[in-house]
């Protein structure tokens, strides 16, 4: 498996020819593009369970129903 | 025999089954991202010409195709929110539309940065570049009318109207190598013999690149798509129980 590798050495590897900022920006871009359309949906969907959280409290502290107990919005039949 | 579609545009069905299957989406696109990049990195031979930044076409052909999946997908969306005004079309359509901008953002750097060494220029007005730019353009356009449209619904209507005039713009993009002979090559036709410039040790690990690709942005549509839903559902009663099952999130 080794000897089919594109390198003979860690230090050639890491200067990928006459090529090393092409290859290892195009590299760290990618991660860099992976890593934060992964990180932001969650970390958003984090933040909006806790200010829902905040919201429930509150209301039911303040010995209200929770926000918009009465209706269900699920119009396309989401019903089980 | 329409109840199978409507089920389907059901949100809370979808953020059910999604669930379901985001664990296995996320094996099978690490799995298939580590093998791509460790083969492409260190496995594919140096070409004869480009040397080392053949490893640029590994990721930037596969973030440049998924990039052309957007409009397409975007428009059949619009389509089914006009006709069936299915209010998760018009979630994904919304969803898809950052998403996709990323990836053409993406494309084009990349693709700058693999034409410095080989064309010797960042940027030219060829076909297939300038086509690419349009599609930045386009996708910005619908995010920022989603945002200038104060009702939903007419927003809705309009980003689905301008996605599928938006889609005649990719067939453009996918001939223009073909149609215009200019700076950017045509799409190369791999050969399944070793012999070939363009044998199983180049395609191979371009597949498998162009899955994992495929899967990142299947995960992060649902994702993204799954919040929209919990905004948009949050007065019904299956949001609000699954926010009060949720263990308390700190401050």
């Amino acid at each position: 498996m080794f000897e089919s590798m594109a390198f003979d050495s860690v230090s050639e590897f890491l200067q990928m020819g006459k090529y090393t900022f092409h290859v290892w920006s195009v590299y760290a871009l990618f991660a860099v593009f992976l890593t934060v359309n992964l990180y932001l949906p969650l970390a958003r969907r984090r933040q909006f369970i806790r200010e829902q959280q905040r919201r429930a409290l509150r209301d039911s502290q303040a010995n209200q129903s929770p926000d918009g107990d009465d209706g269900r919005s699920d119009a396309n039949g989401g019903s089980e | 025999m329409w109840q199978w579609f409507f089920r389907l545009g059901s949100p809370k069905w979808f953020y059910e089954l999604s669930g379901r299957w985001l664990p296995w989406l996320y094996v099978a696109m690490t799995v298939l991202l580590s093998i791509g990049v460790i083969w492409a990195l260190l496995f594919v031979p140096q070409d004869y010409q480009q040397g080392d930044t053949i490893r640029i076409m590994y990721v930037h052909v596969p973030v440049a195709s998924i990039s052309l999946a957007c409009f397409p997908l975007m428009a059949v969306a619009g389509v089914i929110t006009l006709v069936w005004k299915m209010k998760l079309a018009d979630m994904v359509a919304m969803c898809a539309a950052p998403i996709g901008a990323w990836f053409t953002a993406v494309a084009l750097a990349t693709g700058a940065i693999w034409g410095q060494p080989i064309w010797g220029t960042w940027w030219a007005w060829d076909a297939r570049l300038t086509s690419m730019l349009i599609q930045f353009f386009l996708l910005i356009g619908v995010i920022a009318l989603r945002s200038a449209i104060e009702s939903p619904d007419a927003a809705a209507r309009a980003c689905a109207l301008l996605s599928i005039v938006g889609a005649i713009n990719v067939p453009i993009i996918k001939y223009s190598v073909e149609w215009w002979n200019t700076l950017h090559q045509p799409a190369s036709n791999f050969a399944m013999d070793n012999e070939s410039p363009f044998g199983p040790e180049i395609w191979v690990p371009l597949v498998i690149m162009i899955c994992a690709v495929y899967l990142f942005f299947v995960i992060s549509l649902i994702l993204s798509t799954r919040n929209e839903i919990l905004v948009r559902e949050r007065r019904s009663q299956w949001v609000v129980d699954l926010i009060a099952a949720q263990k308390p999130q700190g401050a």
